[in-house]
């Protein structure tokens, strides 16, 4: 209930600008190994709050971590195009993509406090996407973080600009990550968890600051998470990402009110804290398949109750499920319960000759 | 910040009493009676008869009880009166003063040319984590701590003072005489230095706020200078403590060998001499500069690591 009561404060946006991040065909994994994302295609507008949901180990803060183009070492991007703001970023070279980073698109984490260096103070870290993009004076650059700290709702900006990460609270550290990550006025902020490390309140007043930073200035935010009732807070669409696939996008409404997606259905079903008859907390059965894994057929088949009780499950174990749109604008699911009734006649079709191409082998 | 300082002077004077009374005892452990010790040294003679050693030990004081011996020789060690030396008769405070300048000349020197080298050099390897540098240097460092002193310091009196003729081979006078001494001083420490400062700098690198500066758009050399550096300098300057503490007194081969007047010269020929005064005196020395360098590293913490600023003052 919570969850609708929340959606129902959103309207729909208008939808003319031009899309701040474009990607497509986006595949990141160990060269010669295996793909940890696998062809993910993602658009968001100006101005807009996309979330990526998902359980750990699905892909999302790879994703993040990806369009900044910051992967642990020995991960690479084996293909695709990201565009920010109509520019191609995957072909550009390291230090070129260095005046990306930062300036146009930023990038907020989970722990603010690990992600502070403990031995420099914090107004210096918030200064420094500002130095190294916008060529300020000290006093200029000075009175600019002093404006973002007070923007940010930090008390007593002044003095705590001069201190360290270790004297501040976690939210306040978050604080001082937004100012920094905010300082060189990005077109877009990734987001990567910012309030799971945070207590629930702090949770709340850190999600109301990154909603009016993209009323103020039409900032785009792409929100990971896995908390769906911050989804329903603030986000405009969202992507569910299932074991390095999207597998549903659409917008918030329809994705919590009527997904099409079993995936997508039981992570609502779980985040809606019901026990069955028995008293038990509903969870969805088995693990997500392993990190670079190769699965025939849908990478969900293992787990999806649904398919079970469907005709065809033979279709789902033999078959990648593809993209199919429906219902809004930009929804699709990667499914073949909703898939068109030509395209399963088809698979149907294909399962049953390889199933006779077996029986001839044998 | 005052209060830490004191309790840091409260241990140094609690470390130096301890250590006054094992140095006091030194004379009384060994199995010759410390009378016809010094009575062999400053007679020269070994057939002294019973009656004039006796003579001796209540001229000296050392018939009174081991306690009242020990704190008349504390109080006039507190004041710098170690008493003469058996050998020269002169002054051991002198002695022991003229020699500590030298020993810490020579270890900043070492140590200090060890660590410049290290800070660069640990950084580039972590940097290039598997590359022929990153090979190169982890070679150097194996070679540079197993190489033993007795080898190293003749070998390069012989290349670069007796073959090209550089630098002076021996001695403690001016400022080239410090690089040979220094330099064969300093590579041991510089190996270890760099070993550590390459595994603090990948420890540094893979921190998640190396990343996040990195996400501003920092370059991975600023980067590295504004956020590397100052942390994975930190374990470095705590070995530098352990080893300016250890060699202050413990470069005994170098000194020996390159004839350098230092603490470690000092002990050693006092010991070999029986010249107990010099001993002690140097022993209290080399502890009292130990325990003074932890402090200075301490305090050098503090400045380095605002964490442990914070938790001293909350103290």
């Amino acid at each position: 209930m919570l969850v609708n009561q929340t959606i129902m404060q959103h309207q729909a946006r208008p939808e003319v600008c031009a899309p701040v991040l474009e990607v497509e065909h986006l595949t990141v994994g160990v060269p010669g190994v295996g793909a940890i994302i696998n062809d993910l295609n993602l658009t968001i507008r100006r101005g807009e709050v996309v979330a990526l949901v998902g359980e750990s180990g699905s892909g999302k803060s790879m994703t993040a971590r990806s369009l900044m183009r910051l992967m642990p070492s020995g991960i690479s991007i084996l293909n695709g195009s990201v565009r920010v703001c109509g520019d191609e970023v995957l072909s550009l070279s390291e230090e070129k993509f260095n005046e990306f980073r930062g300036a146009r698109i930023s990038m907020l984490f989970q722990q603010p406090h690990v992600m502070l260096d403990p031995t420099c103070t914090v107004g210096a870290q918030a200064a420094e996407a500002l130095h190294v993009h916008r060529h300020l004076s000290a006093v200029e650059e000075h009175e600019r973080v002093l404006q973002l700290f007070r923007d940010v709702g930090i008390p007593e900006p002044e003095e705590r600009m001069k201190c360290y990460p270790h004297q501040m609270s976690g939210g306040m550290a978050q604080r001082v990550m937004i100012a920094a990550a905010l300082s060189a006025e990005p077109d877009l902020l990734i987001a990567d968890e910012p309030t799971t490390a945070l207590d629930v309140t702090v949770q709340a007043q850190i999600l109301q600051l990154l909603d009016r930073k993209r009323r103020e200035s039409d900032l785009s935010i792409l929100l990971i998470t896995h908390d769906l009732s911050v989804v329903s807070a603030i986000a405009d669409r969202v992507a569910v990402m299932y074991s390095g696939e999207i597998v549903e996008q659409g917008t918030t409404q329809e994705i919590l009110r009527n997904p099409k997606h079993p995936y997508t259905q039981s992570l609502i079903h779980c985040a809606l804290l019901e026990a069955d008859e028995t008293g038990q907390l509903y969870a969805i059965p088995g693990n997500p398949p392993e990190l670079l894994s190769k699965v025939e057929g849908c990478r969900f088949r293992s787990r999806c109750q649904v398919a079970e009780k469907w005709g065809h499950p033979e279709i789902c174990s033999r078959l990648a499920p593809p993209m199919v749109e429906h219902g809004g604008p930009g929804c699709c699911a990667r499914c073949w319960i909703g898939a068109p009734n030509d395209m399963q006649v088809q698979a149907i079709k294909i399962c049953q000759s390889d199933e006779e191409g077996h029986r001839d082998d044998c | 910040m005052w209060i830490f300082i004191l309790r840091r002077l409260a241990v140094l004077a609690l470390a130096l009493l301890v250590v006054s009374f094992l140095v006091f005892l030194i004379p009384y452990v060994g199995e010759t009676d410390p009378v016809r010790a010094l009575a062999r040294a400053r007679f020269g003679r070994l057939d002294l008869d019973a009656a004039a050693i006796e003579a001796l030990r209540i001229e000296l004081g050392m018939h009174r009880p081991l306690l009242v011996q020990y704190l008349d020789w504390l109080g006039n060690a507190v004041i710098g009166d170690f008493g003469n030396s058996y050998m020269s008769r002169e002054p051991v405070i002198e002695q022991v003063w003229s020699a500590l300048k030298v020993s810490i000349v020579l270890t900043l020197a070492a140590l200090g040319f060890a660590f410049a080298v290290a800070v660069p050099c640990g950084s580039i390897a972590a940097l290039r984590q598997g590359s022929a540098f990153d090979s190169i240097i982890k070679s150097l460092n194996q070679a540079f701590v197993a190489v033993p002193e007795y080898w190293l310091a003749p070998m390069s009196i012989l290349v670069f003072a007796l073959y090209l003729g550089w630098l002076p081979s021996a001695g403690w006078r001016g400022p080239e005489s410090v690089i040979l001494p220094a330099l064969a001083l300093s590579l041991r420490p510089m190996g270890y230095f760099t070993q550590v400062m390459r595994a603090s700098m990948i420890d540094v690198l893979n921190s998640p706020h190396i990343v996040a500066a990195h996400s501003r758009g920092l370059s991975i050399r600023r980067t590295l200078i504004a956020h590397g550096l100052r942390n994975a300098m930190l374990p470095v300057i705590t070995l530098f403590s352990v080893w300016m503490a250890g060699l202050l007194g413990g470069a005994v081969v170098i000194e020996v060998i390159f004839a350098v007047p230092g603490m470690g010269r000092l002990v050693y020929s006092a010991i070999v001499n029986g010249d107990l005064p010099v001993l002690q005196a140097g022993l209290v020395a080399i502890v009292t500069f130990a325990v003074l360098i932890n402090t200075l590293t301490d305090l050098a913490y503090t400045v380095l690591n605002p964490v442990v600023r914070f938790n001293n003052a909350a103290a």
